[in-house]
């Protein structure tokens, strides 16, 4: 097979590329946010530019390293990417065409499982909230984001923590890096919560022409939402399963854990519902990530705007820590998978 | 007859030995774990699969592995395709392994089966160039025709055999590990089946061949490695090893 190295020239265009192109956007939807911050206008720029400079000159580093042959866990990155690249396409795709395979309806559930949801949910429970005194204006929109984010995170952990006990058969027969089970399976739920985008949009829209609710630029933040959430779904789900090897319960305690999960998060009452009557559980959810994604995508569908800078370092601090948790977990109990599946 | 380079070693077995530990009972549960912790009744006895296994495979080598049952020859072909990892030593591998599968791991029952031809293959290493390219060859050795397109829950057994085994053997490996040879599908199919393993070992490829059949350890291999409760026994040409294993 092949063993032609990795084209770093390329990758590093296509990194600088995805940066600039990136860095653009934020820039230009964020911008009152970067005005408001304490960072002001005239840091941004220096900032913006020291992170490029450290991209260029890491690319540059790692092709030293593949010139002198030494080893870099960059390099080591790259090089798993591209040479099993083919095999997490395939598995993606397996995951995400059986899932609808037998079904008449096929694909169109994605759309519409958040959508009937939404529906049920706001017919029982905008009778019993007092949705004015939560400070919750578009009750519909709210819980179609709160919905569309929890239930995205919780399948893709839910299907990557059977990653390796469901895999077991060729974990034991053929040689390939454990890590790609539980990530694929991630990416392949991941699928789902990025065509549910659709309805979100779509039925925000709608909504919004008799409401006077209107999308605006902020949407293009989304994909920086739902980076987060899938980066932070891959470290729960490294921790899932391989935690699911050695002990089963954590199927069962993982269902009755994300249950209440679910409900510690103001996916349908406000956090305002909470303000007077359990102060401790306001301060409590500042440390809930789910409560901080949830937030992000709501400020962004609802509020039309950019979140906080804050938000962006915060949301991103859960999703890295949560990967290096999960990831390292994994790292130390990867080699006894096959003892014990 | 096979060009052998005894100057590059393709597979090197530095003093490996594999520890298993077995507790009593498999303990399956956190409940379970607890309270025999707190007891303190978790025993492990220890089982040694392996101990200071040796050798190294030059290229363009067959190398057989005999043994009784139970006498680590699976355990050791799982270390050299680095699905386990050694207790204690090292195997350095100088090129890509392809190991034979059981046939049809890895098949998924609700794809087609062009869609599995891509899946199995992708698991076996094999790139999407090199799946695309060798295709037809794939379609044409398992005789499915116009099946292909079906899913493959609605294939009989022996139709799924001879995909697997179409997929398994397109290969081009620089290391090919052979658990058995395999014989599948109707009288036909296995004289075919039997003389493409034939002809995939004696084509200059580093092959480690384990079988119980003497018979074709005898034809196939230039030098065998007997395993008796995981110790090497024996290494050697084949004619002394399989003489002496006999005894």
């Amino acid at each position: 097979m092949n063993k032609k190295k990795a084209d770093l020239n390329k990758i590093g265009q296509v990194t600088v590329l995805v940066y600039v192109v990136c860095l653009l956007v934020f820039t230009w939807t964020a911008w009152s946010q970067i005005q408001n911050s304490r960072i002001r206008g005239g840091v941004y720029p220096v900032i913006a530019i020291v992170l490029l400079l450290l991209i260029i000159l890491y690319i540059l580093h790692l092709k030293n390293c593949q010139k002198k042959e030494k080893k870099s866990i960059g390099l080591d990155f790259i090089e798993t990417v591209r040479k099993y690249k083919f095999l997490m396409e395939q598995l993606i795709s397996r995951d995400f065409k059986i899932k609808y395979k037998r079904s008449i309806l096929g694909v169109f559930w994605s759309f519409l499982n958040p959508l009937l949801m939404m529906l049920v949910q706001y017919v029982v429970f905008s009778k019993l909230f007092d949705l004015r005194g939560m400070g919750i204006t578009h009750y519909a929109i709210y819980l179609l984001c709160g919905i569309i984010t929890w239930n995205g995170f919780s399948d893709c952990a839910t299907q990557a923590m059977h990653a390796i006990t469901g895999n077991a058969s060729l974990i034991t027969k053929v040689y390939v890096p454990k890590y790609i089970y539980p990530v694929t399976k991630v990416l392949s739920a991941g699928i789902n919560l990025l065509l549910s985008m659709v309805p979100l949009l779509l039925v925000t829209f709608i909504y919004g022409l008799f409401n006077g609710l209107y999308l605006t630029k902020a949407i293009f933040l989304i994909p920086i939402a739902l980076i987060f959430v899938i980066v932070f779904t891959i470290g729960v789900g490294f921790l899932l399963s391989s935690l699911m090897v050695f002990f089963h319960d954590v199927e069962f305690l993982w269902g009755v854990f994300s249950m209440m999960w679910m409900y510690a998060t103001p996916i349908i009452y406000g956090i305002d519902l909470l303000r007077g009557k359990a102060e401790w559980l306001v301060m409590l959810m500042e440390f809930n990530p789910m409560y901080h994604y949830v937030s992000f995508m709501r400020t962004i569908i609802i509020d039309g705007c950019s979140p906080a800078l804050s938000e962006y370092v915060i949301c991103g601090a859960f999703s890295l820590g949560m990967l290096i948790i999960g990831a390292f977990v994994f790292k130390k109990t990867q080699d006894k998978f096959i003892l014990y599946i | 007859m096979r060009e052998i380079r005894e100057d590059i070693t393709m597979i090197d077995v530095q003093d490996v030995s594999m520890r298993f530990m077995m507790s009593n009972d498999k303990i399956g549960s956190l409940k379970e774990m607890v309270t025999q912790l707190i007891k303190g009744k978790i025993k492990f006895k220890e089982f040694w699969a392996l101990r200071d296994v040796d050798f190294q495979v030059k290229k363009g080598e067959v190398v057989g592995i005999i043994g009784r049952n139970g006498a680590g020859k699976s355990t050791i072909l799982k270390i050299i395709s680095g699905i386990m990892k050694p207790t204690k030593g090292r195997v350095v591998r100088n090129g890509n392994i392809v190991p034979m599968l059981e046939l049809g791991s890895g098949f998924d029952f609700d794809l087609s089966g062009r869609e599995n031809v891509f899946l199995n293959g992708a698991i076996l290493g094999y790139s999407k160039e090199f799946l695309m390219e060798k295709f037809d060859e794939i379609l044409e050795f398992s005789e499915l025709g116009e099946f292909i397109e079906m899913p493959i829950r609605n294939y009989s057994s022996g139709m799924m055999m001879r995909l697997a085994f179409s997929i398994a053997t397109v290969v081009e490996p620089e290391i090919l590990i052979v658990d058995e040879i395999l014989a599948v599908g109707d009288e036909n199919f296995q004289r075919k089946s039997r003389q493409r393993m034939m002809e995939l070992m004696s084509g200059g490829t580093t092959v480690l061949f384990v079988s119980h059949n003497m018979d074709q350890i005898r034809e196939m291999c230039n030098r065998v490695v007997w395993l008796d409760g995981g110790t090497v026994r024996m290494i050697g040409e084949t004619k002394e090893v399989c003489d002496a294993y006999k005894l």
